[in-house]
């Protein structure tokens, strides 16, 4: 099966202050269609400017796609024209946002809001568009959806508004849904809402989703594949499962490490292991060198790792992997 | 809150306002040195002492102050601005002739200075490090910095001297006979360099504002969803993007209205443009007491409305507002 988005060896550098930085460097990522796609990381590891790259979005200036393609349904468009990029926007790749407090326009009803992508899309009336909008809401599991199409964003609550941010992403019935931390700004009984939504809506739509967070538990939850990232680069990449059960990466074991366990701690209360953390943070991209740029806050580190950057393989693993002490026990 | 007990409500704040300027400008004209009964004698050619007091008498000069201020009070409460000094006609009659050319000056001055203030300041901020928003800030400065008259006497310098192409005295011109259309476009001749130098104060201001509203708004979450949906530059811009960024421009708006009325005065004297600035310049060389207090009463009761309808079109712009939400 051909892949519906695929990017190849992807580099994007951004003009900042301090000279020209490397924010995504060698990025390849297939999605194949009707799956769920993980890209995890912390922040500023290059998750975030990844879907960018994927809606060609990237800020431009200051930011610059340099190397690499973009494949999205067999078709090159990596340099497509602004025009074409707009039917696709909206229509084939849909993106939802981390904040959904602000991510709608506060001036325009949120029926108004949905309406828009549709007729910017689709080739229907006014009152044929208001009609899908209705039903669009039912679908994202909006009570009411007649009357909650004539309000405003700031009278619905945090978990409607990203129901309302769903609605318009699959208006347009796309093949791609890129979620950018959709959760993150939601309490959690909201947050498992949300996921059970975005699997319904999978199965209906037979949507592919590229899921962005640093969450290794939303990971587990939602995701068949997933790919780590850090400072700019996939570090390892594989099945989720595969990923979960053996952590090949120092920084994705510690990932895993950082999801309280909530057996372990109602078992034994009084010894509760600490919660792990992963010391240190991502070094500033203008400041990164020739090696592993995980090396300043990995156990395992060597002067290899400090002098020789590790590729990403998957020789003698399971999966891919960028380490020189892939799978060794810290 | 429904939005007529609103408007209401406002509304009795506005005339406790009013109020409040008449009192306060009864006793600044009163505090202020030289005396009416002088300057009437004077423009009679000279008096006795006997035909002052009787100048007093007349006009009530004579009372204890706090009792000409409650006459004077008496009378503005059934809209009686009292006659003037100079003119011995009722102030009302005068200002009824003058309110109009003011109006119709303040009211281009902002109309102008708002459109082409937001269009600069829309184009500034797609490109906020290019050339032209570098231009726009230089001229809000220097736009903001310069006062009126001196803008107005420049612009007479070039478009009325070096460049004879607008009239820079009056409203319409001294032998004007025709109606109608011809008249509307007389006085528009006339209205052009007026209008352009009230208006290039307040233009520089809306600029500034509005360069800094959009590329605030521009950097919104909200945009990038609306790029996200795959709309263009254009409707990212001013559909989406200006329609917020409108909402403290159009706070500022209604701020400006007293500055835009007394803008108006300077301009008025500098043009010569027959409208209550004019009337309340000549009024403070005359002593005209009650048309002075005329004039400024009118001036505050047209603040006040101005910043009622900023108001009410806020409530209509920003539907937060509206609905009493966050």
């Amino acid at each position: 099966m051909n892949p519906l988005m695929s990017l190849q060896d992807l580099r994007v550098e951004f003009d900042t202050r301090h000279g020209r930085v490397t924010a995504l460097s060698g990025v390849s990522l297939d999605v194949m269609p009707g799956e769920t796609l993980g890209i995890v990381g912390e922040s500023g590891c290059g998750k975030s400017i990844t879907a960018l790259a994927m809606m060609g979005l990237i800020p431009n200036p200051p930011g610059h796609l340099t190397e690499g393609t973009i494949t999205f349904d067999g078709e090159d468009i990596t340099r497509a024209p602004a025009r074409r990029m707009r039917q696709l926007r909206g229509g084939e790749i849909a993106m939802i946002f981390q904040e959904p407090m602000t991510s709608l326009n506060p001036v325009f009803t949120v029926g108004d809001q949905i309406a828009e992508s549709i007729l910017l899309h689709q080739d229907i009336s006014r009152a044929e568009a208001d009609k899908q909008v209705v039903e669009l809401l039912e679908t994202v599991g909006i009570p009411e959806p007649a009357a909650r199409a004539r309000t405003y964003p700031h009278q619905l609550s945090g978990g409607m508004r990203q129901r309302v941010m769903i609605a318009m992403a699959i208006s347009c019935r796309p093949k791609l849904l890129i979620a950018d931390e959709p959760t993150t700004a939601l309490d959690v009984t909201v947050q498992a809402q949300i996921f059970d939504l975005m699997r319904d809506i999978q199965q209906k739509f037979g949507v592919a989703i590229v899921l962005i967070t640093h969450d290794m538990g939303a990971i587990a939850e939602m995701t068949d594949r997933v790919a780590v990232m850090y400072a700019g680069r996939v570090i390892e990449q594989g099945l989720s499962d595969q990923i979960l059960d053996d952590p090949l990466h120092p920084y994705t074991r510690g990932l895993i490490g950082c999801i309280p366990v909530l057996g372990r701690a109602a078992a034994s209360a009084d010894r509760l292991p600490p919660l792990a953390e992963i010391p240190g943070v991502v070094p500033p991209l203008h400041l990164l060198g020739k090696g592993c740029a995980f090396a300043d806050r990995c156990a395992l580190a060597d002067d290899r790792c400090r002098a020789d950057r590790p590729l990403l393989s998957a020789a003698g693993h399971g999966h891919p992997v960028a380490c020189h002490h892939a799978g060794v026990p810290a | 809150m429904g939005l007529s007990s609103y408007i209401l409500r406002r509304l009795f704040y506005g005339l406790i306002l009013m109020l409040g300027v008449v009192v306060l400008n009864f006793f600044l004209i009163h505090a202020a040195p030289g005396d009416a009964a002088e300057v009437i004698a004077g423009e009679m050619g000279g008096t006795t002492e006997e035909m002052m007091a009787q100048i007093r008498a007349h006009y009530g000069l004579d009372q204890p102050l706090l009792w000409q201020l409650w006459l004077y009070l008496k009378q503005v409460a059934v809209l009686d601005l009292g006659t003037s000094y100079h003119f011995n006609r009722p102030v009302t009659e005068l200002i009824a002739q003058r309110i109009w050319p003011t109006v119709l000056l303040a009211m281009s001055a902002q109309l102008v200075a708002m459109l082409i203030g937001v269009v600069m300041g829309v184009l500034a901020s797609r490109k906020p490090q290019g050339a032209f928003s570098g231009f726009v800030s230089v001229f809000s400065t220097v736009g903001y910095a310069a006062p009126v008259f001196w803008t107005g006497l420049m612009l007479v310098i070039l478009f009325a001297a070096t460049i004879p192409i607008f009239p820079v005295e009056g409203m319409v011109s001294a032998r004007f006979r025709g109606s109608g259309l011809a008249y509307a476009l007389n006085v528009a001749h006339h209205l052009v360099l007026p209008a352009t130098t009230l208006g290039i104060l307040f233009l520089a201001q809306y600029a500034r504002l509005s360069r800094t509203a959009m590329i605030e708004v521009l950097g919104a979450d909200y945009i990038r969803t609306a790029r996200a949906k795959g709309l263009g530059e254009g409707k990212v811009t001013f559909r989406h993007a200006l329609r917020n960024a409108v909402l403290p421009i159009l706070t500022v708006a209604g701020l400006q209205f007293g500055n835009l009325i007394s803008g108006a005065l300077l301009v008025e004297t500098v043009f010569n443009w027959p409208g209550m600035g004019r009337l309340a310049f000549d009024s403070v060389l005359r002593r005209d007491y009650p048309t002075l207090l005329g004039v400024l009463f009118c001036a505050s009761a047209v603040v006040v409305i101005a910043n009622l309808v900023t108001d009410l079109s806020y409530r209509f712009a920003d539907p937060r507002i509206r609905t009493g939400g966050r």
